[in-house]
């Protein structure tokens, strides 16, 4: 166990380290959330019939997406791992004594957070700042605030699940676009990163509430800004803990699969 | 030509790897997808943006995409121009006796990225069937102003963010603010959002000039006949972009070994 935290210390550290990288990432998620908002303020000014969510509800939803984002996004792929596998130096890491599956699921977890230890509060601090209508609204129940915190432990646990599956295909596939691509794509707009999940269509909708992509990003921001029933949020909470365990266990199981018939690539 | 045998070489080079270049080719296509399904999905719970109704935004929606992913597919080369300064490479080019730019241009040419301009083409094709415009001559010659507009502007654009890399030597995350974020606001008709953006946009990157001064013309919001040439203020922008480029190359030193 100590030698997995040691993996996400190290990633977290290094991750720190990256300042220039941080303001530039910053400053594309600020630009971002504004041409988003703007698509949106545009949309509501010319729009009045009744909507699946308020203005302001939405670009809470925006500015908390943004500054999450280096947590939550899903089309990642860790270089790091993937040149392993693709250079054989992946018999490197079988030689140590650590579980291959653990230790990609520390280093993930470790570099994530540690980009959005960087990013979060200056994206957050400037939303706030902003006139009306752009602005983020902050104010919130204590216990809602804890709900949230707690759906955003359980996502960025289900996310690294999720992105360590991805890499554990790529074992089996040995290349890391073709059929992870795919995957991430779908992930991608089903979690309602690109637009907010009560904006598709029904059948999309009942879709995305079945998959673990929307709980990972559509639920705690939702959560934040009140866009959810009350007994919602505790079958989604339930629904991410369902996941993360599902996800969990195939990915343990298809390390280990792919490890009995390993293909070492290079020389 | 020179161009078509390397893209002939490079297409020969894609293909080799079958069953890769399929995977990535139907991944390109959920990758648009997600594009199209947005505005598609906005359109169902909205019925307007300022006015412009779904068609009108898929058209402008189409042309920009259409240009976009022509320049990805044909300069690509471009896109990647910062991996050919950190390696060293470009050095190969400057010491062949052929255009810089083309050179450039020839060093990669992305196949699977044809599937977005196949949809892209796919998109204008379902939006002109369904769009609600009495096509005459000067509104086709408009449309097509618009199309060649839109791919001169995302040309000069990869050009400005390739010579960029001649000063900084590794492309900065930045620049897909340049990219990306207007691609993505060029998506909608500019007149929608607040006046600072459509002065950004008309004066600095002339978006407004490829997809909403002439689309006014088009859905007959204007009777103005000069807005059927002003896509081709864009040829104007081109000109300085090329010679910011080969100003860049004047400073080029190289980091290879």
């Amino acid at each position: 166990m100590k030698s997995y935290i040691s993996y996400f210390k190290l990633k977290f550290i290094t991750g720190l380290s990256y300042r220039a990288q941080a303001i530039a990432g910053i400053m594309t998620q600020f630009f971002f959330g504004f041409v988003y908002i703007s698509v949106y303020v545009a949309f509501y000014e010319s729009n009045h019939s009744s909507l699946p969510m308020e203005l302001d509800e939405i670009v809470g939803y925006l500015w908390m997406s943004q500054s999450l984002f280096s947590l939550i996004y899903l089309w990642y792929k860790d270089s790091e791992i993937i040149n392993m596998i693709k250079t054989g130096n992946i018999a490197y890491e079988l030689l140590r004594p650590q579980n291959l599956y653990f230790m990609w699921c520390s280093k993930i977890l470790g570099e994530r957070l540690s980009r959005v230890t960087l990013r979060f509060l200056p994206v957050i601090i400037i939303a706030v700042l902003l006139p009306k209508p752009y602005n983020l609204d902050i104010s919130i129940t204590a216990f809602r605030l804890l709900l949230f915190i707690v759906s955003m432990i359980f996502s960025s646990i289900l996310m690294t699940v999720l992105v360590c599956l991805y890499h554990v295909i790529c074992l089996f596939t040995l290349d890391e676009r073709g059929v992870v691509n795919i995957f991430m794509v779908i992930a991608d707009i089903l979690s309602g990163l690109v637009i907010p999940v009560p904006f598709f269509p029904k059948f999309m909708q009942n879709i995305s509430n079945i998959l673990p992509f929307r709980y990972i990003s559509d639920f705690p921001f939702r959560l934040y800004v009140g866009n959810i029933d009350f007994n919602e949020i505790f079958i989604s909470l339930g629904m991410q803990i369902i996941w993360i365990l599902i996800l969990f266990i195939l990915g343990k199981t298809l390390t280990n699969k792919a490890l009995k018939r390993v293909v070492v690539q290079g020389g | 030509m020179l161009y078509f045998k390397y893209f002939k070489i490079h297409t020969k080079c894609e293909l080799e790897y079958k069953m890769s270049f399929i995977m990535s080719f139907i991944s390109q296509f959920f990758v648009f997808f997600g594009y199209y399904f947005t505005i598609i999905s906005l359109f169902s719970k909205f019925s307007n943006i300022k006015g412009f109704t779904v068609y009108e935004v898929l058209l402008t929606f189409g042309i920009i995409q259409f240009g976009f992913a022509f320049c990805e597919t044909f300069f690509r080369g471009l896109d990647k121009f910062d991996d050919l300064i950190v390696y060293g490479n470009f050095d190969r080019l400057l010491l062949r006796p052929r255009n810089i730019l083309m050179q450039a241009f020839c060093e990669q040419i992305s196949l699977i990225k044809l599937s977005r301009l196949l949809q892209s083409i796919i998109v204008l094709i379902i939006t002109l069937i369904n769009i609600d415009i009495t096509f005459s001559i000067d509104k086709i010659i408009t449309l097509i102003f618009m199309l060649i507009s839109s791919v001169l502007i995302f040309l000069s654009i990869f050009i400005l963010t390739a010579s960029y890399c001649f000063f900084t030597v590794k492309g900065l995350e930045v620049r897909n603010i340049l990219t990306d974020g207007s691609k993505h606001m060029a998506q909608y008709p500019i007149g929608i959002f607040k006046k600072g953006f459509v002065t950004f946009f008309t004066f600095i990157i002339p978006f407004g000039f490829v997809n909403y001064y002439p689309l006014l013309y088009l859905l007959g919001k204007s009777d103005n006949k000069l807005l059927i040439i002003s896509p081709l203020i864009t040829v104007i922008y081109l000109i300085p972009s090329i010679a910011i480029f080969y100003k860049g190359i004047k400073k080029y030193s190289s980091t290879g070994s």
